[in-house]
């Protein structure tokens, strides 16, 4: 029996109301003792985690990933224990086969570990169902079209029935396409005056609100991937008020920026969904700190060439993996985001929302993140694990220093 | 990652020379007056029999048109050619990126030409910037049109007609005409205009073609044409693309030509000595009655012609401001080495 003792760690999980400085055994990979700071005997594999924080681990619910190596490299560092990955990768996710061969990589990379959303339509089409019971038996946490388009209401509602019979969970992206489409950003003042072409706040909410009509009418379980307008938040508060079982996140883009960090014409910041106001930024800020809302990476690497180009030509989507943590932590130190909401939005709800344990509790598997909240961090493109050195924050001081992720009790970073 | 800096400074020098032309939008009164006065004495040399100053002899320039456009091509052409400059046409709408080459390796290979100066149109907004930031240092870039974004030549050719006709741009009421959400153009002018001290911009056309968020650049929006051109000194008409039409923006050339094609009894509610403009070219019966556009008021030819004394001036200042830039580098560069010895 292999043990791992972490001591005098501020042990924080708010889904129990804890705040306390802790030790913690874990044994073949399974918590199996959480005590008081102190209490525990000396051990020859041991971590101290003085002056750190000790969190459930990061489970991001959305992010895009092809190489899964270096990405789940990536998620470890930046203190991600699991990590549910869209179905667009290369080959599309829309059967059995594709989904053990995304598992036995994760297993063989022996990073944080993939929970692999399957697709909801063949070929991410959108107008034929995929074996949608098949990919759930082969271990599909939940099933996403990822932002592909689903040709009408009328699949989407045989989606919903379908997914409501064998009790799945769906993910969904509001966007009506044909409102969104030729857009590269949020439409307002900055894409007027940049002459980009603008993406309304109706393209999210009129497509949400169908959405949320259909889950009313089917009783599906659906989960909505990266709303992005404060509106969305209105609805989604509303419609949980009403008890539909629906929930959200948020992409930490739309945390940290606005439209107006498109000023530069910099293509870092194109993003699905686009930047929008600040406004916007501020209401799904509230909604995390309100703890309606989860909070994903919605991580994408892209190569260097992909996004030298103007902003309109280049390829959207922002890696985030590896400062994931710091980035909200930068927002936990800047005042906008409360450190009990981050870890509830970025853990705790993630796993209630795909039905795993939640928190950090004795007899479950070893999820968890060692984090100095107070150190100043400034990545650099060469600190990053991911291929993808689209990520905004290289040269900029962020806080928070991830010090050790585990992932399913095995140490998958340490600094 | 290249982070990008501002579009509105990148096209100066540390000391605020302009040294690429990217948008009219954050440049000072005085650069903008400069660009005039330096068209203006430019004009005067092209009545002359032998049009042609040294100012560009010896440098490259190369009209790299992503979009096809022969009029605007053609000026910067002639006003490289009264330069002195030597020019190279690149018609690349129809040759290298159609076949799949990026535009930063078609940027690469035209720089191992050695060339001094791009003048770029592109269909993407915010792609002369993009150029601008990725070119060796020393090579000017001139925005011919990039998307909606800019097209400020085009803008300060029209900022000189107006002054050519009225004195000056201080006090003048100007209405633009049209398509504003498409145009480059009209986004160039707004920002000029403001600038240079007009005391009312009007935008007018119907809500499909019209943002709302004009009015933050400094516009007053009108959707009725009459109220929109009532007591202005200056008429700026912009083309209407017949895509607009497929794209369900409008129902027909007909109704819009009613609404807001301009005729003389239109212009008749404007103030009696005002200007008509166009960029051009201009649709007849579908934004401007045939007699409007011929008519006393009407400046469009007057335009064209200015169109290439303002791209020399341009030009012109924007290599010296290149030059000024490599040389003071270059000062700093052997005072560093100066110091090390």
């Amino acid at each position: 029996m292999s043990t791992f003792t972490i001591t005098r760690a501020q042990l924080m999980d708010p889904s129990q109301g804890l705040n306390e400085l802790s030790d913690i055994i874990i044994e073949d990979g399974v918590i199996s003792k959480i005590s008081k700071a102190g209490s525990t005997e000396p051990s020859s594999h041991q971590f101290d985690a003085q002056n750190t924080l000790l969190l459930p681990g990061l489970i991001d619910l959305s992010c895009h990933i092809n190489s899964i190596v270096s990405e789940t490299r990536a998620a470890a560092r930046g203190g991600v224990s699991l990590l549910c990955t869209q179905p667009n990768s290369k080959p599309i996710v829309d059967t059995p086969a594709d989904v053990s061969s995304i598992q036995q990589a994760s297993d063989q990379a022996n990073n944080s570990q993939i929970l692999p959303l399957g697709a909801l339509t063949q070929g991410l089409e959108g107008d034929q169902l995929a074996n949608m019971v098949s990919l759930k038996q082969a271990g599909c946490i939940a099933l996403s079209n990822a932002r592909a388009p689903i040709k009408n209401a009328l699949v989407l509602r045989r989606i919903m029935e379908y997914a409501k019979t064998h009790d799945i969970l769906i993910m969904l992206t509001a966007e009506d396409h044909d409102l969104s489409a030729n857009g590269k950003m949020h439409e307002g003042p900055t894409a007027n005056r940049l002459g980009l072409a603008g993406i309304a706040e109706v393209a999210e909410t009129t497509a949400l609100a169908q959405q949320i009509l259909l889950v009313e009418l089917t009783g599906c379980r659906v989960h909505f991937s990266q709303i992005s307008c404060a509106r969305s938040v209105e609805m989604i508060k509303a419609a949980q008020d009403k008890g539909l079982p629906i929930s959200a996140d948020v992409a930490i883009a739309n945390l940290l920026y606005s439209d107006c960090d498109v000023n530069g014409f910099d293509s870092t910041f194109h993003v699905q969904p686009p930047l929008r106001s600040e406004q916007d930024r501020k209401a799904l800020l509230a909604g995390i700190n309100d703890g309606i809302l989860a909070i994903c990476s919605n991580h994408q690497a892209r190569d260097i060439a992909a996004k030298k180009a103007p902003f309109a030509a280049a390829e959207p989507g922002m890696s985030t993996l590896d400062s994931w943590l710091s980035m909200m932590l930068t927002l936990v130190a800047k005042g906008e985001l409360e450190l009990n909401s981050m870890i509830n939005a970025c853990s705790i709800l993630p796993a209630k929302i795909l039905g795993l344990e939640a928190g950090l509790k004795e007899q479950q598997q070893a999820n968890l993140v060692i984090v100095d909240q107070a150190a100043d961090v400034c990545f650099g493109a060469d600190d990053l694990a991911s291929i993808g050195k689209n990520n905004p924050v290289l040269g900029e001081p962020l806080k928070g220093k991830v010090c050790l992720t585990l992932s399913y009790g095995c140490e998958v970073f340490r600094a | 990652m290249t982070r990008h800096s501002d579009p509105t400074q990148v096209q100066l020098t540390a000391d605020g020379r302009l040294k690429h032309f990217l948008t009219t939008e954050g440049l000072s009164k005085d650069l903008l007056t400069e660009i005039l006065d330096l068209a203006d004495s430019f004009i005067s040399t092209q009545e002359r029999a032998v049009k042609k100053v040294p100012l560009l002899r010896g440098k490259t320039v190369v009209n790299l048109f992503f979009e096809n456009s022969t009029r605007t091509r053609s000026t910067f052409e002639l006003a490289a050619k009264r330069l002195s400059a030597d020019i190279l046409n690149l018609d690349i709408a129809r040759s290298a990126t159609s076949k799949g080459e990026t535009l930063m390796d078609t940027l690469w290979n035209l720089e191992a030409m050695y060339s001094d100066m791009f003048v770029v149109r592109h269909a993407d907004s915010g792609a002369a910037h993009f150029i601008a930031e990725q070119v060796t240092p020393g090579v000017a870039i001139i925005n011919a049109g990039d998307g909606r974004h800019a097209h400020p030549t085009q803008a300060m050719l029209d900022m000189l007609t107006i002054r050519r006709h009225k004195g000056t741009l201080e006090g003048q009421t100007v209405a633009i005409v049209g398509d504003i959400l498409h145009s480059r153009v009209a986004r160039s002018q707004i920002h000029a205009l403001h600038t240079l001290g007009a005391k009312e911009i009007r935008v007018i056309g119907p809500a499909t073609l019209v943002p709302k968020e004009m009015e933050e650049l400094g516009a007053k929006i009108y959707f009725d044409m009459e109220q929109g051109l009532a007591g202005v000194d200056v008429v700026i008409m912009l083309r209407l693309q017949k895509e607009r039409m497929s794209d369900a923006l409008l129902p027909s050339e007909g109704e819009y030509f009613k609404l807001y094609g301009l005729t003389e009894a239109k212009l008749a509610l404007a103030k009696p000595d005002a200007i008509v403009m166009h960029p051009g070219p201009i649709n007849r019966g579908v934004e401007i009655d045939s007699a409007v556009a011929d008519g006393d008021q009407s400046v469009i030819l007057n335009q064209v012609s200015y169109g290439i004394a303002v791209r020399m001036a341009v030009m012109a200042m924007a290599m010296s401001g290149q030059a000024a830039e490599q040389a003071a580098q270059k000062n700093e560069s052997q005072e560093t080495t100066g110091d090390d010895a």
